[in-house]
């Protein structure tokens, strides 16, 4: 593509602002962009920072009582800033269409999918209703729905996320625009379908020519997808720069912040705890099944789960969502009674107390929630909500309490004056450190944290990733990290399991499995996982070991390799034959038998080396 | 875009509520009352006066009585809004009255919400046979006509204050057991709660601890409506000769003594008292309002 063509959109000190108190509060604040023909430009910002505003007043839309206060944004030789409503209306959809977060929230539930396509393309043209619905079954065939004849007739709430998001696509896409504007198109999905998603998307747009603005928090999205990358920063475009250049050497601050986790590690993976230390957990045996209301179906959430954790040892576990990683997490601390258990904490046997003999433990286990906000008491001060825990489990003076609130406050890295604050206005990164330090003020020896960054920004996130290593290697602490976020895993973790419907598929070293995956279950998450290295892009390899489909339902398990429906090496006697967990070798276990007997590990391209 | 060019914006939190504003007058007016009301008429609104049946001043008069009063000059204080049938004074009695209305609305609807809030919580938090048998009563209990229940109710018990309290007070309570309850399901699913499980928090304690507090918006606002409706059943009992005895001050009370004359041309002693109750009625309900877009 060459730097020479005009550019197709350019937007010049463009100032959006919202009225708060008197004036205007401005969340985009002079953004300069060009967008060339055919290309693909990510947008990357912290949560707030005004990227989805920026994104849509490229189109001229403003959520009232906002307006955009300067600035012009020239688009097909026509400033798009001096238009009239009527005027703008021709051109969104035909020139320019967008791709919101949430896909079911922004199709219409009452009317059918293929309606809404079929729509959004005859707005534009002079499209029969017949001619409509063949454009609509043809896009849901672009976009990779299957069976689109008959999906054509769906309506949103029969779509699952993934479906519901690539008919958004489909609907985006269907008048050809010159420029699409994904504003985090597949936040909320999983890695998998994420992936596919992209690809998807990726695909469509090289096929239509058309030039596509991807807005996301998320690094590997960028690196994977995009070829030049804008960092946006106090309502400023502060680095516009090629995606190789923008990972290799960022010039602004932020950009440096952002990227300093991926810079800081290198390709080192975390050093092994030494063998001589104790476990201090041991999952024999775990399965909890969730009975179906009005039925005598049970849900197998967690099934045959085994792991054994060394004391200062910190273990991934990831999986899609809906693998039991959660349920597992929730059971290792007795906040769900597992339906069948040996769990050995520090040798006491702790999956069938009851939660008053469970109370002794509990200063020795704990745990940090995903949501941040959710979960400190709104209308407790940070103070009381850090020495809640020490009134239930240790015996001390107020002074004693408040003292070792201060204590973790700095551990954690936050000012000891916000111990008088409540948590209203406070920061998801803030307050994730809150929920930290209250686990931590008993001083546990083994902690389990449930995705912990899955809601915060790319700074927060690094931060906060940074504090847990730290932590984990000076307090000796072990961790069970839950997430599905690999680059965290490879940063912070010594082993990693990988969880597929309530089984363990995969176990080993954090290096053997990222380098070396054995289950295909393992390699296609490895495979879909965006890894913020634009040197080793998806798109520019394409791979074979992609899964079809979705997880099936925990409700009827498979026969055989729970696996089988959706893996490209599946034969008869993986769909009729149970898999067990074996140990290979080299201490990597791995549960497929076509891997145990296969004399070398599957070749994978290294996914993880860092520019 | 343009379209904004020539509208100014001010913050919508800074904007000046006009409906809250008058439901806080007309609840403070009400209030002050209730504290010195009985005190500051011009007569003893338990007493009666040898003039029956004086109707209020008219217009072109009241300033002559206001000069007069002020002057002391009148050989006895301007009955404003006349006497009744039996010689008290209509405008005494109207501002002694929300020193028993407000009373019996007031404890009956804290009695009714300090129920209703546990009973909820209890329901909500754990859920089991016996509270969905509780959830049941409730049921059944709200299902009678709030009007009928309380007439039956003070018809047994007999006609006092603390009765009368009580009967509101069982009307009400299954409101706030729904409103705190369905709340509750919200809130025990709350990270918070699930936190402090984790740190071995005894149920109970996250149940008044957690739970509770952050379940009491809704049964707070409701309670403005509440004290709004309780004043009007409050009244339409003493209406119907289930309420308080005279001659205690209330407001219905008034009402209901001045009806028999209605019918002769005496509309004033019915009529005071009822323009009363509207506004108090209003003040209340749209202070309820306000509040609930506010904490909405």
């Amino acid at each position: 593509m060459s730097n020479l063509e005009k550019p197709l959109l350019d937007a010049r000190d463009l100032i959006v602002g919202y009225p708060s108190g008197g004036h205007y509060s401005r969340p985009v604040n002079g953004a300069s962009l060009t967008i060339r023909p055919r290309e693909v430009v990510g947008l990357i910002g912290d949560a707030g920072s005004g990227k989805s505003t920026l994104a849509l007043a490229l189109m001229g839309l403003v959520q009232a009582p906002g307006r955009i206060l300067g600035g012009s944004v020239e688009f097909g030789g026509q400033d798009l800033t001096k238009l009239s409503e009527d005027e703008l209306r021709a051109f969104r959809g035909r020139d320019i269409s967008a791709i919101v977060q949430n896909p079911r929230g922004a199709l219409n539930p009452l009317i059918r999918i293929g309606e809404q396509i079929s729509n959004a393309y005859r707005a534009h043209t002079r499209a029969t209703p017949a001619e409509g619905r063949a454009k609509a079954i043809e896009m849901l065939t672009m976009v990779g729905i299957n069976d689109p004849e008959r999906r054509v007739n769906a309506y949103a709430h029969e779509l699952s996320g993934g479906m519901a998001q690539r008919a958004m696509i489909a609907m985006a896409l269907a008048a050809k625009p010159r420029l699409l504007i994904a504003d985090e198109p597949t936040s909320g999905l999983d890695v998998t379908i994420q992936a596919q998603l992209l690809d998807q998307m990726w695909q469509t747009v090289q096929d239509t020519e058309s030039a596509i603005l991807l807005v996301s928090q998320d690094l590997g999205a960028i690196a994977n997808y995009c070829d030049r990358v804008l960092a946006l920063h106090d309502g400023k475009i502060v680095e516009d720069a090629p995606v190789r250049q923008f990972f290799a050497m960022p010039q602004h601050d932020y950009s440096k912040e952002i990227l300093g986790l991926h810079h800081a590690q290198g390709d080192r993976f975390p050093e092994q705890v030494s063998d001589a230390a104790n476990d201090i957990l041991e999952v024999e045996k775990l399965r909890m099944e969730f009975p179906v209301r009005n039925s005598d179906n049970v849900v197998h959430a967690v099934g045959d789960f085994r792991l054994n954790i060394k004391a200062g040892e910190a273990v991934g576990l990831v999986g899609e969502s809906g693998s039991g990683k959660t349920t597992v997490g929730r059971c290792l601390v007795r906040l769900l009674d597992p339906t069948e258990s040996i769990i050995r904490f520090d040798g006491f046997d702790i999956g069938s107390l009851d939660q008053r003999s469970m109370r002794k433990f509990r200063s020795r286990i704990q745990f940090v929630f995903q949501d941040p906000f959710d979960s400190v008491n709104p209308r407790w001060s940070v103070s009381d909500i850090l020495i809640e825990p020490l009134r239930q489990l240790a015996d001390m003076s107020r002074a004693e309490r408040r003292k070792r609130a201060e204590e973790v406050m700095e551990l954690v890295g936050l000012p000891v004056e916000l111990l008088e604050r409540k948590p209203r206005g406070l920061g998801a990164g803030i307050l994730q450190r809150i929920n930290i330090a209250r686990a931590l003020i008993c001083e546990p020896e083994f902690l389990v944290l449930d995705e912990p960054t899955s809601v915060l920004a790319p700074r927060a996130r690094n931060a906060l990733i940074e504090l847990l290593g730290k932590l984990q290697k000076e307090l000796g602490i072990a961790l069970l990290f839950i997430t599905h976020d690999l680059t965290t895993v490879r940063y912070l973790c010594q082993r990693v399991a990988v969880m597929y419907l309530g089984q363990i598929v995969e176990e080993g070293s954090v290096e053997q499995v990222f380098t070396a995956p054995r289950h295909p279950y393992s390699q296609a998450l490895l495979e879909a996982h965006l890894f913020p290295d634009p040197d080793h892009r998806r798109v520019d390899h394409p791979s074979d070991s992609a899964l079809d489909g979705e997880i099936p339902s925990p409700i009827d398990l498979p026969t055989g390799c729970y696996l089988a429906s959706r893996c490209p090496h599946a034969d008869e006697t993986c769909r009729s034959i149970p898999q067990n967990l074996s140990v290979l070798s080299d201490g990597q276990t791995v549960r497929c038998w076509k891997a145990e007997h296969e004399e070398e590990p599957a070749e994978m391209a290294p996914a993880t080396k860092t520019g | 875009m343009n379209e904004f060019a020539d509208t100014t914006f001010a913050a919508p939190k800074r904007r000046f509520n006009w409906l809250f504003a008058i439901g806080v007058t007309i609840v403070a007016g009400v209030t002050l009352l209730a504290l010195i009301g009985p005190y500051i008429g011009p007569y003893d609104p338990t007493l009666t006066t040898p003039r029956v049946s004086v109707p209020p001043p008219s217009l072109s008069e009241i300033p002559g009585l206001l000069f007069g009063s002020f002057s002391n000059t009148l050989e006895h204080p301007p009955h404003w809004m006349g006497t009744d049938s039996s010689g008290y004074d209509v405008f005494s009695r109207v501002i002694a009255a929300p020193r028993t209305d407000l009373t019996i609305a007031l404890a009956a609807n804290f009695v009714s919400l300090g129920i209703g809030a546990v009973l909820g919580l209890l329901a909500g938090y754990f859920r089991n046979w016996g509270t969905e048998l509780l959830m049941r009563v409730s049921d059944v209990l709200q299902s009678f006509p709030v009007f009928i229940s309380a007439m039956v109710l003070v018809a047994l018990a007999g006609r006092s204050m603390g009765n009368i309290v009580l009967a509101l007070a069982l009307v009400y309570t299954p409101i706030y057991i729904r409103l705190t309850r369905a709340e509750v399901l919200q809130k025990k699913v709350a990270g918070y709660v699930e936190a402090a499980r984790a740190m071995g928090t005894p149920e109970i304690a996250i149940a008044f601890r957690h739970v509770l507090p952050n379940s009491m918006t809704p049964a707070l606002i409701q309670s403005s409506v509440t004290i709004g409706f309780a004043i009007l059943l409050t009244s339409g009992l003493s209406f119907v000769g289930a309420g308080v005895r005279p001659p205690t001050p209330e407001w219905g009370l008034s009402i209901s003594t001045g009806a028999n004359q209605i019918i002769l041309g005496e509309w004033w002693p019915s009529v005071f008292p009822g323009i009363a109750i509207s506004i108090t009625v209003f003040g209340f309900a749209v202070l309820g309002n306000a509040l609930e877009e506010r904490y909405e």
